[in-house]
């Protein structure tokens, strides 16, 4: 865990509770700090000016993965219990978290309108554990749709609906919470970038949880997600690598799978593969030169991963900053671009 | 090659005859509709040809279960190649707009309307990502004359041809193509509705299908933002070759 843990606190106020369309704007409206992770140099601007700051040749890899509605409700011999969906093992079979609640090998869970799962064993670590449902593959996918709804934090003010928790460029269900990162980009951003000659290309990295309650948070080294990196986007970095054109990466699930796939030289075609890589410190990047990513709590294990692009002390400085300068945090909140040389 | 067919509104008429008709070609195919029981029945209709089907009950006006519908197959098939926006309602009628209740007025362009933009927004980016995809919107003759007494349908039909335009001039750049078919008249529910006691030969949905065939296929990936007739396609369809 990081020892960024006790270096700053995040203001009550400073939680963004709401989509910003919520409040009248547009998603490419939130704020944006610009960091040079070698000097340290910041600047204060709004995300739609990140046009600006890229180059044509460079390349921005989004990742296509679409949030499904994750938290279910059921009840069992410890009473009613709230399921998260933490990653989905097989047609039958999702690793979850029972909020606040650790059910026994061979327990059932009682959910809406007759459906029923069985706690099989622990998942890939604790608190997580095994469900296998009674319904499987697309009749379970719909169940879950039908009951499902978005995971809220506590720092969320209202029951946004899943919409508002979905990038307007994602596509691939299975994320089980929004990878965030995208989320203030437009139709109309992205348009601008192409015409720009910025190569937008895609991965996909479904998501898990990133906090397990309790002041417990994921050890990303037992924290498997499922990503693909198709061919068109292997071709497109490589070459851009080749070029010694800039990486840059929307989201730390974009890091994780594109250093994932790092392999002999070179990124390479992936499908639908687990990674269990820790991106910190002492990983040294091989495809990914900038990153965009949001504000994120001082646990948050993402917050390890950014110490691969920027020394922690400038890391703090930046944190501070960005909260003197009263940027939101989580996934309604401003954004952070993490990018050498352009300020 | 094995192509997603997404068709909505795919339980009866003009969509059945599609879902079956792709499905004899082996793609698989994606239907919804609210009636689950003609649903059903489609669905094995089309596991009987052989093709993979995903038949799903929903109602596509509706935003969540347009995410459900389009989460599930993506899910089970990959990707939407082709999105055929079959869905529509005539509404009350025949009618004049002024004894049109507004109420029902506005359900008929949300189920018109709406429907074929929400489900092409929840659909494109994967097709965007792709760099690959097809979609054909239906209208109608009503969807650039208007007609007396055809009401909020025919007031739809304009709005789906402009929705169409619009969107073929956004995605031109992405190698997708958006275009719009009007099927002309047909022996179906709707048209019964539209025109009651109608005493002129009408064509059955299954000849109407070349237009669909093509606009699905690989070789109309030159085509966009077009308005096609179903009636004497392929006739025409070479000259404009």
């Amino acid at each position: 865990m990081s020892d960024l843990l006790t270096a700053f606190e995040i203001p009550e106020h400073l939680h963004a509770s709401s989509p910003i369309e919520r409040r009248g704007l547009d998603r490419d409206q939130v704020r944006m700090m610009l960091l040079d992770p070698v000097s340290g140099r910041r600047a204060h601007t709004n995300f739609r000016n990140i046009v600006d700051t890229f180059q044509a040749g460079d390349v921005l890899v989004l990742n296509q993965s679409r949030t499904i509605p994750s938290s279910l409700q059921a009840s069992g011999t410890n009473g009613e219990v709230e399921v998260r969906l933490a990653r989905k093992i097989d047609d039958h079979r999702f690793e979850v978290l029972l909020v606040g609640k650790q059910y026994k090998e061979g327990e059932k869970l009682y959910f809406q309108d007759g459906l029923f799962a069985v706690v099989e064993k622990g998942g890939s670590e604790y608190p997580l554990q095994v469900l296998k449902f009674k319904l499987s593959g697309m009749s379970l996918i719909e169940y879950i749709y039908d009951h499902g709804s978005p995971i809220y934090y506590e720092y969320v003010e209202d029951p946004w609906p899943l919409n508002d928790y979905q990038n307007v460029y994602s596509s691939t269900p299975g994320s089980i919470e929004m990878a965030s990162a995208g989320r203030a980009f437009t139709w109309g951003t992205i348009t601008e970038l192409e015409q720009k000659g910025v190569k937008i290309c895609y991965i996909t990295l479904h998501t898990s949880l990133s906090y397990y309650e309790n002041d417990r948070w994921p050890s990303p080294s037992s924290h498997p997600e499922p990503y693909t990196i198709p061919q068109e986007t292997v071709t497109v970095i490589n070459k851009a690598k080749q070029e010694g054109r800039q990486v840059a990466a929307v989201g730390t699930t974009v890091v994780r799978a594109l250093e994932s796939a790092f392999k002999n030289g070179q990124l390479t075609k992936q499908d639908s593969v687990l990674t269990y890589l820790y991106i910190n410190q002492e990983h040294s990047l091989k495809v990914v030169d900038a990153l965009l990513t949001g504000f994120h709590e001082p646990e948050a294990s993402h917050l390890d991963l950014l110490t691969a692009f920027v020394k922690h002390e400038i890391l703090i400085e930046a944190y501070h900053e960005a909260i003197e300068q009263q940027y939101l945090w989580h996934e309604f909140g401003d954004m952070n671009l993490i990018i050498p040389g352009r300020l | 090659m094995s192509k997603t067919i997404m068709i909505t509104g795919g339980s009866k008429g003009l969509g059945r005859a599609l879902a079956l008709g792709f499905a004899k070609q082996r793609h698989r195919i994606a239907v919804c509709a609210r009636g689950e029981r003609e649903l059903k029945a489609v669905q094995k209709e089309i596991e009987a040809i052989g093709a993979e089907v995903i038949a799903l009950q929903a109602d596509v006006s509706r935003i969540h279960e347009i995410e459900k519908f389009v989460s599930v197959v993506e899910d089970k098939f990959g990707s939407v190649d082709v999105l055929i926006n079959n869905a529509s309602v005539f509404g009350p009628g025949p009618k004049q707009l002024l004894d049109y209740d507004h109420e029902q007025f506005l359900q008929v362009l949300k189920v018109n309307c709406m429907n074929p933009f929400l489900v092409t927004k929840r659909v494109l980016p994967g097709m965007i990502a792709n760099r690959s995809g097809s979609i054909i919107n239906l209208t109608s003759e009503a969807g650039h004359t208007g007609f007396a007494e055809w009401g909020a349908y025919g007031v739809s039909k304009f709005a789906v041809e402009g929705l169409t335009q619009t969107w073929a001039d956004e995605v031109a750049d992405y190698s997708i193509r958006i275009n719009m078919v009007d099927p002309g008249e047909m022996d179906t529910d709707m048209h019964d509705r539209a025109v009651p006691d109608c005493d002129y030969q009408l064509a059955k949905p299954e000849e109407r299908l070349d237009v669909f065939f093509y606009l699905a296929s690989d070789e109309s990936r030159n085509r966009n933002g077009e308005r096609f007739e179903a009636d004497g396609f392929l006739r025409e369809a070479p000259l404009n070759e």
